[in-house]
């Protein structure tokens, strides 16, 4: 279980976060929805271990083990997950290559897998996401187009297989072909990851078309002001975020 | 410091001791400094033709008038006067096959060389040396018409096409530098291709073996003739010492950064940059008691090691004796590190056993013998009839050896294979088995043939009680025991072929505890029933069990061995360095020498080379350079090409490393359509100033240049980029485009952008971009939280930014620029 608990943030001794309670549990799908600004990516890099934001207050517990104030490459060791809103650019970094070195930083070194095999299983990978197989010889994100940038996180999703995801605004400029490609992949990666445990991060209703998930929060100027299921969205499109 | 008054008291008694000797050749040593006498002496040595002399002392003149560049690094510390600008060269032994490293191995095998060397590389053929090779290249270059020499034997050799371009592109007058290089160069390389011979390999391979023509002040002149194509790299590989990785010895030049080798305390570290220096002066031989494990070394490189006259008894000396030890004081003495020319004979150097143990089950007490009787007498080979591999084990006549050959079945028996044993018609013993299992663990552990036989680093880390069985009975095959009297002490020696195989079976006895020394036998050519042999050097490992008195000193894993003889000679060239991490220290042969890190590595040392190419109409030209200089080298080239009609010249130059470097790779695109261009990488450190760019001079219509520059500053370093543009009036439809990327690490550091154009003429196309980064947090806190660790994703980063310049290089090139980069960025980041 991914248990955040009374948690406080700052940024550069700005209160951004809250109060923010959560427990996400495996195979849970978790949505967060907010207007702009409220805090949402915020919490997703706290979640992930920005060394920007300072938590004041509360813990993150993954799995029983407290995570909050571990860096970013032992949270993923120990299965947490972060699709970009925005991912970097980072020039002349084959993706195979980072895959691979991601991939294997999170097995123990008697499991890790050689370059060709891992080519191998990549191909399989991108074929499942329904991507051509050069993919892997870009650089990562090098000159991306922003739906070429959210294929590549669910990819990386695919690839790494966490315990707990957490999606900040995949959806976020995508178009609606996009949008559709993204979501059905995550779904199908789902699909084989039963007991993924999944925080979505919004602020856009059409994602629904594609995702049911279990329960829904509301963010609202760093503080979770609603928690509920399905209803709330219905409530949400009829009042907005008020 | 050592008490000079005692030294003096203690050589004493050298003159007649036994067996230790104080020897330095004689040479021609010149003074310090330089003057009109010294640079007309170095053209008599040379017995060169009176132009080059003349042209050596008028650059001599220039070089006193020309006052130093006043902008740029900082030159204010070169004092010139404190240079010693020659020394005769020693020739350089030709060095062993089995040494070199695998990495020239590998080009020499894309090289396609003929089928004798192929064999060679296989192991199947007799002894060739590498020199072999080298001049079988020479000679399949000699009949395309190729020049490729070094650059004194190309003025002796070619006079008439040296002369007629020594000196062309670059002018004595063209800088201080040049002009000190056109007085006193010596070394370099002379490279002429013919009318349309495209030389599809690069010619580097040659040069990382023949170490010979590089050096302080070299001079290169690579002239392309029309149509041609070459791409020379410029390497500098000297060869060096063997160094221990633990499980076998090692050329130090074949090692990369991030690999270990084994330090004072007998554990794997972790090198952290390997270096090269240009070196001029006195090259120490310190052969210890046990001859084969001699090493060179420079004279300030410390070594650990005790001093005699620290352990020694109060008794006097008696007349031409070593001073007496005190075996007491000796235990209780903490070895020093020394350097090399403070070291004398009688001294104890310290040799370290590696102590890494892995015990693994699968090698049982049976494989580990039958291994041991295969080193001694095991070869495999390739049956044609079964086409079949078969294994065979040669026995002698004796009873004895039957009764081993007999010994050795029962051994295959019990591992569950077949075999039979027979006897030829010369009433030999041979035991021979087609087990594929047993080829397989036999080639695995032990290797093949008579010189490369070596042993796995599986089996060098087995505890030394199972290591015992293997020893035994190689010992038992190749070895002999000897009783002693009057003591019954008893001598057992072993002789190999193989000079790494003599080093790994001395290691194993160490970890057993005892000292063996390795003596060499020379071989040669020999008749032997009129048939004409060729002997190979013979490595003997001996030692003796319950010796009475001993020279050499255990103490836990190290034992002191005394130094018999030093010898010095004269070198001029370049040696190398590795930079262990803690305990700052690595094994020469055995033996504990520290860093090159070590304070006593003051001297600031002064390279100042001039490359020059002349690129004829449609021919083309790239020259790659990789250099990681010891950070107290000041490195000032002048490099420049002179491009004909349609030609294309392209410098790859990535300047690692070294106190200040300038330099500014240069085209000048002198006919229509030539295309001139620079990739250069960058790096500085802590205390390290990296001025460096490119010149284009577009003096010619339709003329295409590109420059790609890519710096990198950490840790208080400075890069600076400087360039210059130049197109010429009626240089019309010139193209010229101009990027240059620095990334600064932190906030210590520096790095400018010195960019001049100077443009006269209007009808141009001209790009410039610049731009500064640094690693940014996002990228980082991108990567780690994919798992990747903070000092790998700097790395990635890193490899990242260079990695355009890095992909235009040889592939094994590539990996030791990254590697050099990762390396001396450790730990410097965030």
């Amino acid at each position: 279980m991914l248990e955040i608990s009374d948690l406080q943030v700052e940024i550069e001794g700005k209160k951004i976060l809250d109060d923010i309670f959560l427990e996400i549990k495996p195979g849970e799908i978790h949505v967060l929805m907010g207007p702009n600004g409220s805090g949402k990516s915020t919490l997703a890099k706290a979640l992930m271990g920005h060394p920007d934001i300072g938590v004041k207050r509360g813990k993150i517990i993954l799995d029983g083990e407290d995570i909050t104030k571990s860096p970013p490459d032992e949270r993923a060791k120990k299965g947490l997950f972060l699709a970009f809103q925005y991912p970097v650019e980072v020039p002349g970094v084959n993706l195979a290559n980072f895959l691979r070195i991601a991939r294997n930083s999170l097995l123990p070194k008697e499991k890790r897998i050689p370059v060709f095999k891992f080519r191998e299983l990549l191909r399989k990978k991108l074929a499942f996401l329904d991507l051509e197989e050069n993919f892997m010889e870009r650089n990562l994100n090098e000159g991306f187009s922003g739906g070429e940038k959210k294929k590549t996180e669910i990819l990386q999703l695919l690839v790494l297989t966490p315990k707990y995801a957490i999606l900040d605004e995949t959806d976020s400029g995508l178009d609606i072909d996009s949008l559709k490609t993204v979501f059905e992949s995550f779904n199908k990666i789902l699909k084989n990851e039963k007991k993924m445990g999944v925080l979505i991060i919004t602020h856009y209703k059409k994602i629904f078309d594609y995702i049911k998930p279990d329960f829904v929060h509301v963010l609202k100027n760093g503080v979770i002001c609603e928690n509920g299921k399905m209803d709330i969205v219905k409530k949400i499109e009829k009042q907005g975020y008020r | 410091m050592v008490n000079t008054r005692k030294i003096k008291k203690l050589k004493l008694g050298y003159k007649t001791k036994y067996g230790f000797s104080d020897k330095t050749k004689n040479f021609i040593e010149f003074s310090k400094g330089l003057r009109r006498g010294i640079v007309r002496r170095i053209s008599d040595i040379k017995t060169e033709p009176d132009w080059m002399k003349e042209r050596r002392l008028a650059a001599y003149e220039i070089f006193n008038k020309m006052p130093m560049p006043q902008w740029g690094a900082d030159l204010a510390d070169i004092d010139f006067q404190n240079i010693k600008y020659y020394v005769k060269s020693t020739d350089r032994k030709p060095r062993n096959w089995n040494e070199v490293p695998r990495n020239i191995k590998d080009t020499f095998e894309r090289l396609g060389i003929p089928q004798a060397e192929r064999k060679y590389l296989a192991g199947t053929a007799s002894q060739y040396d590498s020199e072999v090779i080298y001049h079988k290249l020479k000679d399949k270059w000699t009949k395309l018409g190729i020049i490729f020499s070094d650059t004194d034997s190309g003025l002796k050799n070619h006079s008439e096409i040296f002369k007629q371009y020594f000196g062309t592109v670059i002018p004595s007058t063209d800088n201080k530098f040049a002009a000190l290089n056109t007085a006193v160069w010596s070394g370099g390389s002379f490279i002429y291709v013919p009318k349309g011979l495209k030389v599809a390999i690069p010619l580097q391979a040659y040069f990382r073996i023949n170490a010979r023509n590089m050096g302080q002040f070299e001079r290169t002149l690579i002239i392309a003739d029309e149509g041609s194509e070459v791409h020379y790299i410029e390497g500098c590989l000297p060869a060096g010492e063997l160094v221990s990785k633990g499980h076998k010895f090692v050329n130090i030049e074949s090692i990369k950064p991030s690999e270990e080798v084994i330090s004072e305390k007998g554990e794997f570290s972790r090198v952290k940059s390997t270096m090269v220096r240009p070196y001029r002066g006195n090259m120490i031989t310190i052969i210890p008691q046990s001859k084969g494990n001699s090493f060179q070394i420079t004279t300030e490189h410390p070594i650990l090691c005790i001093k005699r006259d620290k352990v020694k008894t109060k008794r006097k000396l008696r007349n031409g004796w070593k001073s007496e030890v005190l075996t007491e004081k000796l235990n209780d003495a903490t070895p020093e590190y020394v350097k090399a020319d403070e070291v004398e004979v009688g001294d104890f150097i310290t040799y370290v056993t590696p102590t890494a143990v892995k015990d693994r089950a699968h090698l049982s007490e049976d494989i580990l013998k039958l291994l041991g009787v295969y080193l001694a007498e095991g070869s495999v080979s390739f049956n044609k009839s079964l086409n079949l591999k078969n294994l065979c084990f040669s026995f002698g006549k004796k009873e004895s050896e039957e009764i081993f050959a007999l010994e050795t079945k029962s051994l295959i028996d019990k591992l569950g294979e077949k075999s039979s044993v027979c006897r030829t018609k010369g009433g030999y013993y041979v035991v021979t088995s087609y087990s594929k299992k047993l080829i397989d663990l036999c080639l695995k552990h032990c290797g093949k043939g008579a010189t490369t036989k070596l042993l796995s680093k599986d089996i060098m880390t087995l505890p030394p009680e199972k290591q015992k069985f293997l020893l035994d009975n190689y010992i038992k095959g190749d070895g002999n025991v000897y009783v002693k009297r009057p003591y019954f002490s008893k001598m057992v020696r072993s002789s190999t072929a193989s000079r790494l195989l003599a080093y790994q079976i001395q290691e194993i006895l160490a970890r057993l505890g005892v000292f063996a020394n390795i003596a060499i036998r020379k071989g040669g050519k020999d008749i032997i029933l009129g048939r004409k042999i060729v002997r190979k050097n013979q490595f003997i490992v001996e030692y003796t069990d319950n010796k009475k008195f001993s020279e050499v000193r255990k103490k836990d894993n190290l034992f002191f061995v005394p130094i018999k003889e030093i010898r010095k000679e004269d070198y001029d060239g370049f040696v190398f360095n590795l930079d262990v991490k803690s305990p700052d220290s690595y094994l020469v042969k055995g033996f504990a020498v520290h860093n090159c890190t070590a304070p006593t590595y003051t001297t600031d040392s002064l390279h100042a080379a001039v490359v020059e190419i002349i690129v004829k109409k449609n021919a083309r030209v790239r020259y790659t350079t990789i250099q990681n200089w010891s950070n107290n080298v000041y490195n000032l080239v002048t490099k420049r090409a002179i491009a004909h009609e349609n030609a294309v010249m392209e410098w790859v130059d990535c300047n690692l490393g070294s106190k200040v470097t300038m330099k500014y790779p240069s085209v000048y695109l002198v006919q229509p359509r030539a295309h001139g261009e620079v990739l250069s990488i960058a790096m500085a450190g802590k205390g390290q100033h990296q001025d460096a760019g490119a010149k284009m001079i577009h003096s010619a219509k339709n003329t295409t240049s590109i420059i790609n520059s890519k710096s990198i500053c950490f840790d208080g370093g400075r890069t600076s980029y400087r360039g210059l543009m130049k197109i010429h009036k009626g240089a019309k439809n010139s193209k010229s485009q101009v990027t240059c990327d620095a990334l600064i690490l932190d906030n210590k550091s520096r790095t400018d952008t010195y960019p001049y154009n100077e443009i006269d003429e209007k009808k141009v196309t001209l790009g410039h971009e610049a731009s500064v980064s640094k690693v940014s947090e996002a990228q980082r806190f991108y990567l780690m939280s994919r798992g990747i660790s903070e000092e790998e994703a700097n790395a990635m980063i890193l490899s990242g930014f260079i990695e355009p310049i890095a992909k235009e290089l040889p592939m094994e090139y590539a990996i030791e620029l990254n590697a050099l980069i990762q390396m001396s960025m450790e730990g410097s980041v965030g």
